[in-house]
């Protein structure tokens, strides 16, 4: 009787444990996605169309990601997010109207 | 007499628009420029509202590292900081968390739920109650080693980086994602409107060492190829293009000289 409910408590302290783990886990894979994701504004002139268009992307399933924070962070990640976003789509386009003026 | 009556009704209407519109600016002082106040919610709760000092950051840190970074707008109050964003380690609370070290100088925290009466001379470190004077002091003491500039701060930002008496910091560990050297785009000129006055050179390196791309790309501006965009003075002196910084933080646009430097 004693073993089954020491049994039932460190299940449950597992289960709590690994609710908080994985928070903490997908709270780190966003913010690395982020990092990866942005840290290409640098070169972005030097980024093929396709390339860009791929950071884009990413860009935008980042953006549905950290719709889901909290207030701070959803203010600060998105207006980030934004920021080097915009800088792929304005290259982008530039490059866009270089190849349509060849 | 008719012809002075007209001149001198010209005159006052005049001087009634430059009046009206806020046309003549007070010339500030060089450790008030770059002075920035912010009171979104500081006086609903009882605190003096912000007042951002520029110059106290910008020897330590690059305007990229703050305005994309840790995510500032780049005009007072647009960012809209709450004192509980500061807690959780955002914004100012990035630096302002008690840990950090400057020059070997603790960082002060900034914001707290509850505060003692003696923790109180933290808050009004930033809710400036009034012009402090020893802060007034501070800057000359810091402003006298550096080379001059004759308006704004009086200080030559951009020399002294280039003679390694300030090293803004670019990235923060943590916080920035960490990226490669930029590719430097050339130096271009602008053709300017004034006969006699020379064409600017506007050059890239400059403004991309202390603002990346994105900071100025697209939000500022906007055109890609060049002259695609075509930017007046009056623009400019109204905070758009250039004048987002220049006149405000950087040095201003009524240093000719500093912009329009092709030779003739």
């Amino acid at each position: 009787m004693r073993t089954t409910a020491l049994a039932r408590m460190v299940l449950a302290a597992c289960l709590v444990l690994s609710v908080y783990l994985s928070k903490a886990y997908c709270d780190e894979a966003w913010r690395a996605e982020f990092d990866d994701a942005c840290a290409k504004t640098m070169d972005s002139m030097a980024l093929s169309a396709g390339e860009l268009k791929a950071l884009i992307g990413r860009c935008e399933r980042l953006q549905k990601i950290i719709e889901q924070q909290d207030e701070t962070v959803r203010k600060v990640y998105l207006k980030r997010l934004q920021m080097c976003k915009n800088l792929y789509v304005y290259v982008l386009e530039g490059k866009s109207g270089e190849k349509l003026q060849k | 007499m008719r012809r002075a009556v007209f001149v001198v009704l010209v005159l006052f209407v005049g001087v009634g628009f430059a009046w009206a519109s806020g046309t003549k600016k007070r010339r500030l002082p060089p450790y008030e420029f770059g002075s920035v106040t912010i009171n979104n919610y500081s006086q609903l709760a009882g605190m003096p509202p912000v007042v951002f000092d520029h110059w106290v950051h910008r020897q330590h840190f690059t305007c990229r590292l703050c305005h994309v970074d840790i995510g500032f707008g780049m005009t007072a109050g647009a960012t809209k900081v709450r004192a509980v964003d500061n807690m959780k380690g955002y914004y100012c609370g990035t630096c302002h968390n008690g840990r950090m070290n400057v020059n070997n100088k603790k960082v002060f925290e900034a914001c707290a739920k509850e505060y003692s009466r003696e923790e109180y001379n933290r808050c009004v470190k930033c809710h400036a109650l009034e012009r402090d004077a020893a802060k007034e002091e501070e800057f000359y003491r810091f402003a006298d080693n550096l080379p001059k500039e004759r308006f704004g701060n009086g200080i030559n930002w951009e020399k002294a980086e280039e003679e390694g008496l300030i090293k803004p910091l670019d990235q923060l560990e943590g916080v920035s994602s960490m990226k490669g050297k930029l590719k430097v785009q050339q130096d271009f000129s602008l053709k300017s409107k004034v006969e006699g006055m020379p064409d600017i050179i506007f050059s890239h390196k400059k403004h991309t060492v202390w603002n990346g791309c994105e900071l100025c790309h697209p939000e500022i501006f906007v055109g890609i190829k060049k002259g695609t965009t075509k930017y007046s003075m009056v623009e400019l002196f109204d905070g758009k293009y250039c004048g987002v910084c220049h006149d405000k933080v950087a040095f201003p646009q009524t240093d000719c000289q500093r912009c329009h430097t092709k030779p003739v």
